[in-house]
């Protein structure tokens, strides 16, 4: 499959391959314009939906300056933050233990926590709120965190223990003979081996709590200054006397980063979702 | 492992896993232990005051314990307590789904599908007879006359229009399955056609096309503000008609016509996922080697052959997983619905035509203010994901190959 194809054939694949990239990006390019645009954003032209026809720094500088943006950004940010510390100190020693140690029930526990990935995660809302007001962590952001760090659970621990699969187990048993214990041969043999895919479970938990808005919006309902990004931002664009370049300037702001960071983990992303598959 | 067993090797394993089991313990299991019990309720807010005598309350409402008790919310809505009936919120929303008429018009539903099963059950017995005495195409010729015959004598689309006014949980339910059975495949034909370009070592510009097809992953991380903004495209002033018009070609209110908005939600999600796909398929591809395809073509093998009889079932453990984990994501996807059409368009009072599961969940607890038919509902929707996972690592062995 990987001699040189004809050039009909080429023609093709560069057509098909132009048109998913205008499909991909123009959506976020759209966004752009808008946030640079004043703020009309009904009385657009066709050429004003795809070029840059005037631009302005004006809806930034209101964003950024005028508005509770950053503050939103810095509770967003917060939140996001200790879910993924907390998520990882939880799920690795747990991943670990599963890949690791043959124990009664394993196989079992797995599929349990499979199946109750699958419950939906709006409903279990009204029962963790009631659990948060109990302890008095209801409109909190640690509530918020609690509840965060406990959804990435499942997902983080099974891909986790997939690449934990996928080292030897020889060398931390050579740590053992030298005279280690389980922990510490999890802490300085285990552990090190398996930093790309403690970089993608951080990413995940990080983005997932990062962009999350159920959750958000329901658990922190209020004042402005307590809420997250993505929950204020939407009520920002939902609202009629808000301009909508507004949203768009703070959409960018919030978006390109996200973009940033994503590309920069894009080969950790194909390594670490494609281990255990083909690969094994 | 060197020495270690017994009472040691117990805690030490109850040490790593501890956090994990409690966090799950706290808030997945009890959420849904507490979802069940609040299913038999007449609870009707989100945040109602507990009657702490009623029912199990001062078992299951941790704010009617003792130690929390002066937390319990005071003065939002009336105390709650057992329904009477006790499963009033599961008729409601199973509707009349079990009574005399849809019971037959159901079963003649099933009646007139049984001959496309019985078609492959006959086509896989021929398969093994050489040589085989009727042809494929003309078995299954026969099959589909048959189906249509018997759909034409039992009156399917009566039957089913019966179906669908037995109440809400079959419509929501029957739409989720279309949306699910679009937008996978979709996504998946999507993914592996760039894929497929993408693995080719003679394309120019490969990591700019690579890059740009990547970033609707990225953007759906923040996927209910993107679905905002792709709302604004399907508008009256938006972009497709905007295009439209210059075009010369007639425009259209795209959100309030059922089927457009229904296509609508299909295509954004599509933009959403498939570049999952497209990642999982690369990755995928790496690893198959290059002397298959070389000892298939000398064989003479074309290049639809080599997809069907190589590619495809090389990369097929990369692939079930995901199709099995974005086929339970598709089915719970409510961020998209919620910011284009949030539900609608429909009349009042039934689910709208992009009202899939989520969405009627969460407009059912938070929008008409029915918590208890909401759980009820989400019980039955629980039940049926947690078998179709059971069965599909049971028979299919999927989380077997990906996290084993």
């Amino acid at each position: 499959m990987n001699r040189k194809p004809s050039l009909a054939v080429q023609v093709f694949q560069y057509a098909i391959l132009v048109v998913a990239t205008i499909f991909a990006l123009y959506p976020v390019w759209f966004v752009v314009l808008a946030s640079g645009r004043g703020q009309r954003l009904f009385t657009l032209n066709v050429l004003g939906m795809f070029v840059p026809t005037e631009w302005s720094f004006e809806n930034y500088r209101v964003m950024l300056f005028e508005r509770p943006f950053l503050t939103w950004l810095k509770n967003s940010f917060f939140v996001a933050g200790f879910t993924t510390v907390f998520s990882l100190v939880v799920v690795t020693s747990a991943a670990f233990a599963i890949s690791r140690f043959k124990f009664k029930g394993r196989g079992f526990l797995l599929l349990f926590m499979l199946a109750l990935q699958t419950f939906p995660g709006v409903l279990s809302l009204g029962a963790v709120s009631l659990i948060l007001a109990a302890i008095g962590l209801y409109g909190s952001h640690w509530g918020l965190i609690m509840a965060y760090t406990t959804g990435t659970l499942v997902f983080s621990t099974m891909n986790l223990k997939g690449y934990f699969d996928t080292i030897p187990i020889d060398l931390e048993e050579a740590a053992m003979i030298d005279g280690c214990g389980p922990i510490q041969s999890f802490l300085l043999v285990g552990l090190p081996l398996a930093r790309p895919a403690l970089a993608i479970t951080a990413l995940f938990a990080f983005l997932g709590a990062w962009g999350e808005f159920v959750f958000a919006s329901v658990l922190v309902p209020a004042p402005d200054s307590m809420k997250m990004a993505v929950p204020a931002m939407y009520s920002l664009a939902n609202s009629m006397s808000v301009p909508w370049g507004y949203f768009a300037a703070g959409f960018i702001i919030i978006i390109i980063p996200t973009i940033v960071v994503f590309l920069l983990s894009q080969r950790f992303l194909e390594a670490g979702l494609t281990l255990g598959g083909v690969k094994g | 492992m060197v020495g270690w067993s017994g009472r040691r090797k117990f805690f030490t394993i109850l040490f790593f896993t501890f956090p994990t089991l409690l966090g799950i313990l706290i808030f997945s299991v009890y959420p849904i232990t507490v979802n069940t019990y609040i299913s038999f309720t007449n609870r009707n807010k989100s945040h109602p005051n507990p009657d702490c005598e009623a029912g199990l309350n001062n078992i299951m409402v941790p704010t009617c314990w003792p130690m929390f008790r002066e937390k319990a919310p005071k003065g939002l809505g009336t105390p709650y307590g057992i329904i009477e009936p006790w499963y009033k919120n599961y008729a409601d929303v199973m509707g009349t789904l079990f009574s005399p008429e849809a019971g037959l018009a159901l079963l003649s539903l099933v009646v007139a599908i049984v001959p496309l099963a019985l078609t492959n059950f006959v086509d896989q017995r021929l398969e093994r007879q050489i040589p085989r005495p009727i042809s494929s195409s003309l078995v299954w010729i026969v099959g589909i006359l048959v189906v249509v015959v018997l759909g034409w004598l039992l009156q399917v689309p009566k039957a089913f229009s019966t179906l669908m006014e037995t109440g809400d949980f079959l419509v929501v339910v029957l739409r989720t399955l279309i949306f699910v059975v679009l937008r996978v495949p979709f996504s998946f034909v999507m993914g592996l056609v760039l894929a497929l370009i993408l693995n080719s070592n003679y394309l120019k510009g490969r990591t700019f096309f690579r890059v740009a097809l990547f970033v609707p992953w990225a953007a759906s991380s923040m996927a209910i503000l993107m679905a905002l903004v792709w709302q604004f495209f399907f508008r009256e002033q938006g972009t497709i008609n905007a295009v439209l018009t210059v075009l010369g070609l007639p425009t259209k209110v795209w959100l309030n016509d059922p089927v457009s908005a229904f296509a609508a939600i299909v295509v954004t999600d599509v933009w959403f996922s498939y570049s999952f796909y497209m990642v999982v398929i690369l990755g995928a591809l790496q690893s198959v080697p290059a002397e298959v395809y070389e000892a298939a073509e000398m064989d003479g093998a074309g290049w639809w052959r080599q997809l069907i009889s190589i590619t495809l079932p090389l990369i097929r453990p990369a692939i079930l997983p995901a199709t099995v984990l974005t086929s339970i994501t598709a089915f719970q996807m409510f961020g998209t619905a919620y910011a284009i059409t949030g539900g609608g368009p429909g009349v009042v009072g039934k689910p709208g035509a992009t009202e899939f599961v989520m969405v009627y969940a969460f407009k059912q607890i938070f929008q008409t203010q029915n918590y208890g038919r909401a759980t009820a509902f989400a019980v039955i929707i629980f039940l049926m994901l947690f078998s179709a996972t059971l069965f599909s690592n049971r028979y299919l062995r999927i989380t077997k190959g990906a996290y084993e």
